[in-house]
C-alpha cells in the first residue's frame, strides 16, 4: 500500500517531465507542410469532389447524410455551405473560400502565424472535407486529423515561431509541453503495436506473400512486377522485419539505446512505403509524427533537459 | 503546474488512451471473427464476442439517436481515433479494376483505368473520366475484381488475372445509365 503513492509520483513525474519545444516546432512546420502539400494536391478537383449535388453522381450531401447517422457532431463542408447561403454567396465560392483558407493555415502554420488560431482552422477544414468526402478519404486524412487534433491543444506558440519573435510572448511550461508530447508518443505506440499485431496474425506477412501482393496490387503498383519478381527471397525478411517493427515499437522505442535504429528503420519504411507505393503524403505525415514524437529527444541538448527517471514532484 | 490541474490531465489522458485501445482492439477482433488468420475457425465466435463487448464500451450498440453514443461518436471523429490501425492486415485482400472504354467519333476505342470499391462510385469515375475526353460519345465502364498471382506464379507467366463483374454504359446525349451484369 506504501507503494501507492510512490507509484503515482512515478506517473506523474513520467507525463509531466520538464521539455523543451522542439517538438512542437517540428510538429507545427510538420503539419503545415502537410496541409499546403494536401490542399494543393486536390486543387483542381476540391469543387467537383465536394459539390452537394451536380457534377456527380456521388454527392458530397450523400456523404454527409451518412455522416449524419453516426453523430450530428462532426464538422462538414455543408455547414459552412449553409452559412455562406445565408448570406448570399453561391456554393462554388464557399468551397473555394474553404480552400483558399485551408492552404492558408497550411501556410500560417509553416511560418508560425497566429499558431493556435492556424492550427484550429487547418484540423476543422480539413476534417470538414476528409468527413464531407468520407468515400474518398483514406488513411492520411486520419494520421493528419490526428495531429492537427494534439498540435491545436498544445502550448502553441513555439520558440521557433514568427508569433514568439514578433510578440516576445514567454515561454510556456515546460511540464504541459512534455504532457502533450506523452500523448502522441502513446498514441504512435497503440499505432503501431496494433498494426503489427494484425499483420502477425496473417500467415501472408510471415511467408512474403503479403509483401508482394501490396506491391503489384493497383494503384500501389508503381513498381514492374518483373523487376520486384527478381528480389522475391527478400519478401519474407521485409514481412517479418515490418511486422517485428511495428510491434516491437512500443517496446524499443523508450530506450535510449534502442530509440535511435527503430525511429530510423520506421522512418525508412515508411519512405519506403512512399516511394514503392506512391504514397507520399501518408509517408510524410507519418514521418512527421514519428520524428516530433521521438526525434526531437535524440539531440544532446534535448537528452539534458528531460528524463525518465522518476523526480521530486513540484506542487 | 500544480498537482490538481496535473490530476485533471492525468485523467484526460487515461479516457483518451482508453478509447484509442477500446477503438484498436473492436477493429483487431473484427478483423480477427472475419478474416483468415492463424487461429482456428472455432475461436470466431470468441472475437465476435470480444468485439461486442468493445463495441459496447464505445456505446456502438446504444440506439443511433441516443446522445451518448453521438457525443462518443461525435468525439472519436474529431479526434481521429473513430477507426483501428489493421492496415493490409491481416492479408492484402484482392482488389476490384475499373476499365473505362472511350469510344470516338472517328470509330477509335480507347482504354483508361481506374479504381473503384462501391458500384456506385462508377458515374462519379465516369464523370471524371468524361472530363478528361469530352468528345467520346459513349463510356462503358466495366467493372471487375482483380485476381492477384503469387510470385512464383508470376515467374510461370501468370498475370493479373480480372473477373468481369459489371459493365455501365453512358451516353453523351442524356448521360443516361445502362448496367449489364455477367
Amino acid at each position: 500500500m506504501k507503494r501507492l503513492p510512490e507509484l503515482r509520483l512515478r506517473v506523474i513525474d513520467f507525463c509531466f517531465p520538464a521539455e523543451s519545444d522542439t517538438w512542437l516546432a517540428i510538429l507545427r512546420i510538420g503539419l503545415g507542410l502537410q496541409v499546403v502539400l494536401y490542399a494543393l494536391s486536390l486543387r483542381d478537383d476540391w469543387n467537383y469532389f465536394l459539390a452537394g449535388t451536380g457534377h456527380t453522381l456521388i454527392s458530397r450531401n450523400l456523404g454527409e447524410a451518412i455522416l449524419s447517422l453516426e453523430s450530428y457532431f462532426v464538422p462538414r463542408l455543408g455547414w459552412l455551405v449553409t452559412l455562406g447561403a445565408r448570406i448570399g454567396f453561391r456554393e462554388e465560392t464557399v468551397l473555394r473560400l474553404a480552400w483558399i483558407c485551408l492552404l492558408s493555415s497550411g501556410c500560417a502554420l509553416l511560418m508560425g502565424i497566429a499558431s493556435r488560431f492556424s492550427a484550429i482552422l487547418a484540423w476543422f477544414l480539413h476534417l470538414c472535407a476528409a468527413k464531407s468526402a468520407g468515400f474518398v478519404s483514406y488513411g492520411v486524412d486520419n494520421f493528419m486529423t490526428i495531429g492537427l487534433f494534439y498540435l491545436m491543444l498544445s502550448p502553441l506558440p513555439d520558440r521557433y515561431s514568427l508569433d514568439r519573435r514578433l510578440r516576445k510572448s514567454r515561454a510556456n511550461d515546460p511540464q504541459l509541453l512534455a504532457f502533450w508530447r506523452r500523448i502522441l508518443q502513446f498514441h504512435l505506440c497503440i499505432i503501431y503495436f496494433f498494426s503489427g499485431l494484425t499483420k502477425c496474425l496473417g500467415p501472408g506477412w510471415w511467408d512474403g506473400s503479403n509483401v508482394w501482393r501490396a506491391l503489384i496490387r493497383p494503384p500501389f503498383n508503381i513498381i514492374d512486377p518483373e523487376i520486384l519478381v527478381r528480389w522475391k527471397y527478400l519478401f519474407p525478411v521485409a514481412g517479418i522485419f515490418i511486422c517485428l517493427l511495428e510491434i516491437g515499437y512500443p517496446f524499443f522505442i523508450w530506450n535510449s539505446q534502442t530509440r535511435k535504429i527503430w525511429l530510423i528503420c520506421i522512418c525508412a519504411m515508411h519512405l519506403g512505403i512512399g516511394i514503392t507505393m506512391g504514397m507520399y503524403l501518408f509517408a510524410f505525415v507519418m514521418i512527421v509524427l514519428n520524428v516530433a514524437a521521438f526525434g526531437s529527444r535524440l539531440s544532446r541538448m534535448e537528452c539534458c533537459t528531460t528524463s525518465l527517471q522518476p523526480r521530486k514532484a513540484v506542487s | 503546474m500544480a498537482l490538481s490541474k496535473r490530476r485533471v490531465y492525468l485523467a484526460g489522458l487515461a479516457l483518451q488512451l482508453f478509447l484509442i485501445i477500446t477503438v484498436s482492439s473492436r477493429d483487431t477482433f473484427w478483423l480477427l471473427s472475419e478474416s483468415r488468420t492463424i487461429f482456428p475457425e472455432s475461436s470466431k465466435n470468441y472475437w465476435q464476442r470480444a468485439e461486442q463487448i468493445a463495441s459496447t464500451a464505445l456505446g456502438q450498440r446504444l440506439p443511433v439517436t441516443n446522445p451518448a453514443r453521438q457525443i462518443l461518436t461525435g468525439y472519436l471523429d474529431l479526434a481521429g481515433i473513430e477507426a483501428g490501425y489493421g492496415f493490409f492486415a491481416p492479408n492484402v485482400p484482392n482488389s476490384y479494376k475499373l476499365v473505362f472504354e472511350l469510344r470516338f467519333p472517328d470509330g477509335r476505342v480507347g482504354r483508361t483505368q481506374s479504381e473503384a470499391l462501391r458500384q456506385t462510385i462508377v458515374g462519379m469515375l465516369a464523370d471524371a473520366v468524361w472530363r478528361e475526353h469530352s468528345d467520346a460519345t459513349t463510356i462503358r465502364a466495366i467493372f471487375g475484381s482483380v485476381m492477384l498471382p503469387s510470385a512464383p506464379e508470376f515467374e510461370h507467366g501468370k498475370r493479373e488475372s480480372y473477373e468481369f463483374l459489371y459493365a455501365y454504359d453512358f451516353s453523351v446525349s442524356d448521360k443516361s445509365t445502362e448496367q449489364s451484369a455477367p
